[in-house]
């Protein structure tokens, strides 16, 4: 009994170092990346302590989410938005990385190395404003050259023969 | 078009008691107390409550109720440049191969079948004090705003769609297919059910009006004024005390904080 006690504790003791030694190589890999590819922020500093973000984001930003959504608080410290335009700047060509770019683009970069898969943008905007109303015109002009037509879900159905 | 003519001529047939009153109960409670711009709260603590901006951290009161009111007769048959603000304000614009985009204010062209007089007005959520969305919603993702607005909760929604048929005014949309390009101020995407939002955005940011109102008065209709219902000095009050203005099917009792005028 004491020596299958002892062996269990030297697996345990095993697994640990191995744990420590992946995530050693995981946060040294993820820092590297990020100092290669992702571009520098706007500001100085971060709203709150950069150690503690890395850590704690998530939760100033879903209590942020709930506070702007329902009362209707709009402070820019812990929002989304300020994130963003902050964090995402234009890279060495100029070009604003979007989320599906995981070697350029702030938030993805360190999801993707720490495998984390979160939804916050197919629906909220991955990059600053401007550069989103700027895409916007891009797509247009190419649209009117291609003469598309749209036709809206309430016209669709209000034209639709009922039976 | 004839085909919504004939669906929203019922629209415009009851308006025998539409002045029903803006929160009535809650303006003579708060003005038997102090009169109707504050309220104390304890010995020398007053909440204030102003069209002026709220300090951003600051969480929204129903002391004020948002509202806007159409008239009518200054609005414009060939113009939709409400419909075009709304849809530049909030990025409500077209995907790439889309077969539907939403929409949340649109021109119709209402008609009195008796008479065939005809009447074209901006249809947009009615932002309703007792709003059936909200009553049907499953997950309370539907829901009002402590300043009157309607808004759905995209976190909290299923996409089940039961307030798109609660709606009486079909004045919200289900997004079918991947967004891409949304803007920052008004996060949307593919599952969620969404609508008029009054530019809760603008509002919040203290621009003390919505897009398609700006969008009305650039184009030299003043047909929408937007204001708190419940200061009985805006311009939207003063402008409801001195012609009055219609809810669109009030027979329902839902106290909507869109009137009309001119219907
Ligand atoms: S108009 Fe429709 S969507 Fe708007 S509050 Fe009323 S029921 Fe809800
Ligand atoms: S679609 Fe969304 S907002 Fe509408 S009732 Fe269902 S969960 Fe609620």
């Amino acid at each position: 009994m004491g020596i299958l006690l002892s062996k269990l504790a030297v697996i345990k003791h095993s697994l640990a170092l191995i744990l420590v030694l992946i995530l050693g190589m995981g946060s040294v890999y993820a820092v590297d990346k990020h100092a290669i590819n992702v571009p520098a922020p706007k500001g100085e500093e971060c709203v709150e302590d950069a150690k503690w973000m890395r850590v704690n984001h998530f939760k100033t930003v879903l209590n942020h989410r709930d506070d702007t959504v329902i009362r209707g608080i709009r402070t820019e410290k812990h929002s989304l938005k300020n994130c963003i335009d902050c964090h995402i700047t234009p890279n060495k060509t100029g070009d604003y990385a979007r989320y599906s770019n995981s070697e350029e683009h702030f938030c993805a970069s360190c999801h993707t190395t720490a495998a984390v898969s979160i939804d916050c943008f197919s629906c909220h905007a991955d990059r600053p404003e401007h550069v989103i109303r700027a895409a916007r015109q891009q797509s247009q002009l190419e649209a009117l050259k291609k003469n598309s037509v749209h036709v809206s879900a309430t016209e669709l159905i209000l034209n639709t023969p009922q039976p | 078009m004839n085909e919504m003519n004939k669906k929203y001529a019922l629209l415009s047939k009851s308006d025998d008691n539409a002045s029903q009153a803006v929160d009535q109960g809650k303006r003579t409670f708060i003005g038997g107390l102090v009169g109707a711009s504050g309220l104390a709260v304890a010995p020398g603590v007053m909440l204030y409550q102003t069209a002026a901006a709220k300090p951003l951290e600051q969480a929204v009161s129903n002391a004020v109720r948002w509202g806007m009111l159409v008239n009518v007769n200054q609005c414009a048959e060939d113009c939709d440049d409400c419909v075009t603000a709304c849809n530049d304000e909030h990025g409500l614009w077209p995907e790439e191969g889309s077969t539907t985009d939403s929409q949340w204010i649109r021109k119709l062209t209402v008609k009195d079948p008796s008479t065939g007089n005809a009447k074209s007005l901006p249809m947009m959520c009615q932002h309703c004090e007792n709003p059936p969305c909200v009553d049907v919603c499953p997950t309370g993702a539907s829901f009002k705003r402590e300043d009157g607005i309607v808004l759905v909760n995209m976190h909290t929604c299923i996409g089940c769609r039961y307030c798109m048929m609660a709606c009486p005014y079909k004045a919200r949309s289900f997004v079918h297919e991947t967004l891409e390009n949304q803007l920052p101020d008004s996060p949307r995407g593919k599952g969620c059910v969404e609508s008029c939002n009054m530019c809760v955005n603008k509002i919040d940011a203290g621009d003390n009006t919505t897009a398609c109102a700006e969008a009305c008065s650039k184009a030299g209709h003043e047909a929408i004024t937007f204001g708190d219902l419940n200061d009985p000095e805006s311009d939207i009050s003063t402008q409801l005390k001195a012609h009055g203005g219609n809810q669109i099917r009030a027979d329902l009792g839902l106290n909507t904080g869109v009137r009309y005028q001119g219907l």
